[in-house]
């Protein structure tokens, strides 16, 4: 975790109301993990007290370009759009814990619902580049959202589905699981709280019977292994990337809990990503999402 | 059991010099568990943090002569003993145990550090969503998410005492003997340098009304708190009251060594969709630069009524606030939603609050405080809310 000074380089709208920006900032690029995030602060002209968290998109280590993707929701995302290439801003990061990624694992099925594509868009190249294969369900709207396939790499299998079925499946992402979920070794998803909640469902009863969690299981039959861990979110089959409104982003203020099988879990600093297991999804469910 | 392993952990904690003063240097050719266990046997029970009647003690602001570290002495006593390096704190809450920042911040140069609240029991906190952003500010609503005292002192208690940077323990009751028993485990803990008490509680014995907001409860609370622990205490006050003064003043003579002014001021938000509250707890607290003017009238206020030190808390986002404060008679700042944005400001502010005296060529800044009260003893805002919209 470092303070970085990061310079806009290159800003656009790649659908409506969304803009992917990059920015080169070498330390970042460097040490950034599929599923990490930064907390960027925003101009202070206008009574704007907090940072604002983004996931990192991409990162480049060659170059030392990061990209963030996100939709203009308030003040803070609309002054990020406003900025001109070569303007500066301060980041804090990377921070959280990343996705997990099992070294024995060859197929991983990857579950994106609208922008939650930001997440899951760096693990996708980190896999490629381990040699993985790659399939990328995308659920949204309709078809002025979708992901242009042009952002994504070539090796990946990319299937959409939208709730008005203008393009791809008609019907909800999760519908596509059910084709996918015995030939993944892992899955990873983020999305809209019910996307999340449905394939943790789905999941869930399949508990054991999916992904590497079947794979030799000799070594350390028996030993339990705290939940929460790496080796059991490896394990868990499905590991989900949460989001909550956040206050430090370093784990000091507790601010962006969400409520887990054991008591509250700080996004910034136990998650953003969690295994399916780890959380509980009917409380959390109850509390609303509010976008700033 | 418990006691003596924290014995054992200061005993690996202290720094060689102090270490060798207080006992014989542990013998090498012993296993390393045999040679804790033996130098938690064989050394006397370790001295507190020197704590000593300072010369300048009662005297509220900074020490004519002191240690200076540089050109401008901006150290300052607390009471009991207290003495900070210079009068910028950070804000309990803000800061969790003072590790959480440790890898972007030089936290040590801080004028000290007041934890994260701490009560008897471990508490789980409030249902999320727990913060929201408003204008100028953010309101939060955690719950006193907190290990509890024990996982507390397990967890930190050895870190702080190696720590050049004092931590002050914010502690949190719902009765009190819920403070009292917090603060009995803290009472001559090394790296515990002092106790703020966040009497912004609902008090169970009397059906929930806080004990900040009722003046005999908030002094029969500093009272007990008092008798408990020789600590250096500091009581925090609520802004949510009609006058303070009284509340104020009851707690000074109750025993308090020190008042933190203020916590956050009570509020709410609603949902997007306005369906209803949006934090889980329906109530939040509202802190940061939208509630300065409120904590600067409070400072203003208390530090005419009481003739201890006076710490300001409320929206510092940088030097004109401290100096605000100051004027205002407050011998310290705590800064709080500030860190959240900008975490090294604590630190600047600490430079620049050097630099500004240096500019005025000044030994100490003494000088700067209580310069905006009023001069006469009777003046009309020394009486009573003179607001009148």
């Amino acid at each position: 975790m470092q303070l970085v000074d990061a310079e806009l380089q290159e800003s656009r709208q790649v659908l409506p109301g969304q803009w992917l920006q990059q920015y080169h900032a070498p330390a970042l690029a460097v040490s950034a993990r599929a599923g990490q995030f930064v907390h960027v602060r925003t101009g202070d002209w206008s009574g704007l007290v907090l940072r604002r968290p983004f996931t990192i998109n991409t990162a480049d280590p060659a170059t030392g370009a990061i990209s963030l993707h996100f939709r203009e929701v308030g003040r803070g995302t609309a002054w990020l759009t406003r900025l001109r290439p070569g303007e500066r801003i301060d980041m804090l990061g990377p921070l959280g814990q990343g996705f997990q990624v099992d070294s024995r694992s060859r197929h991983l099925l990857l579950v994106a619902g609208g922008l939650g594509i930001a997440d899951l868009r760096l693990l996708v190249d980190e896999a490629l580049r381990d040699g993985r294969q790659v399939v990328l369900l995308y659920g949204c709207r309709d078809a002025s959202e979708v992901y242009p396939s042009s952002l994504l790499p070539d090796e990946v299998e990319y299937l959409v589905a939208t709730d008005d079925g203008s393009v791809g499946h008609h019907g909800f992402v999760t519908d596509l699981v059910l084709d996918y979920e015995a030939w993944a070794d892992q899955a990873f998803a983020c999305g809209p709280l019910p996307m999340l909640r449905t394939l943790a469902g789905l999941v869930a009863g399949r508990k054991g019977r999916l992904g590497v969690a079947t794979l030799g299981r000799k070594r350390g039959r028996g030993r339990p292994i705290p939940l929460g861990s790496p080796a059991a979110r490896k394990k868990a089959f499905l590991q989900v990337a949460m989001e909550q409104n956040m206050g430090c982003a370093v784990g000091a203020c507790l601010g962006c809990v969400i409520w887990g099988v054991n008591g509250p879990q700080r996004v910034c600093r136990e998650g953003p990503v969690f295994a399916f297991d780890e959380i509980d999804w009917e409380a959390t469910a109850g509390a609303a999402t509010h976008k700033r | 059991m418990k006691a003596k392993k924290r014995v054992v952990t200061y005993g690996k904690g202290v720094p060689p010099s102090r270490r060798a003063a207080s006992g014989p240097a542990p013998k090498t050719h012993r296993t390393p568990t045999v040679r804790t266990i033996r130098s938690a046997i064989v050394e006397p029970k370790p001295a507190p943090p020197p704590r000593p009647a300072s010369p300048a003690a009662g005297r509220i602001g900074p020490p004519v002569a002191g240690p200076a570290r540089s050109a401008v002495d901006l150290s300052v006593d607390l009471g009991r003993g207290l003495v900070l390096r210079n009068p910028i704190l950070v804000a309990s809450g803000t800061f969790g145990y003072g590790v959480e920042y440790a890898d972007v911040v030089d936290i040590q140069r801080i004028g000290a550090i007041c934890c994260k609240g701490t009560t008897l029991r471990p508490r789980q906190g409030n249902r999320p969503p727990r913060v929201t952003e408003t204008p100028g500010g953010m309101l939060n609503s955690i719950g006193l998410q907190n290990p509890g005292v024990d996982a507390v002192l397990d967890r930190y208690a050895a870190q702080w005492a190696g720590w050049q940077v004092p931590v002050i323990v914010n502690v949190a009751g719902e009765s009190i003997e819920d403070y009292v028993g917090v603060v009995r485990k803290l009472d001559l803990v090394p790296g515990i340098a002092g106790v703020e008490l966040n009497i912004s509680c609902p008090n169970v014995g009397k059906g929930g009304l806080q004990f900040a907001i009722d003046q005999e409860a908030a002094a029969a609370v500093t009272r007990a708190v008092r008798r408990a622990t020789e600590l250096p205490l500091i009581v925090k006050l609520s802004p949510n009251v009609a006058d303070i003064r009284p509340i104020a003043a009851a707690i000074a003579a109750a025993g308090a060594d020190a008042l933190s002014a203020v916590n956050t001021l009570s509020g709410m938000a609603l949902r997007a969709d306005r369906t209803g509250p949006f934090l889980g707890n329906t109530y939040g607290g509202l802190s940061g630069p939208a509630i300065k003017p409120v904590a600067l009238r409070i400072v203003y206020e208390v530090a005419q009524v009481v003739d201890i030190p006076v710490i300001a808390i409320g929206g510092v986002t940088g030097l004109d606030d401290v100096l605000d404060y100051l004027a205002a008679g407050a011998v310290a700042v705590q800064v709080g939603t500030a860190i959240f944005a900008d975490p090294t400001l604590p630190v600047r502010l600490v430079d620049q609050l050097a630099a500004e005296c240096g500019r005025r060529g000044l030994a100490s800044y003494e000088p700067l405080i209580g310069t905006a009260l009023p001069t006469r003893p009777n003046a009309a805002s020394a009486k009573g809310v003179e607001y009148r919209p």
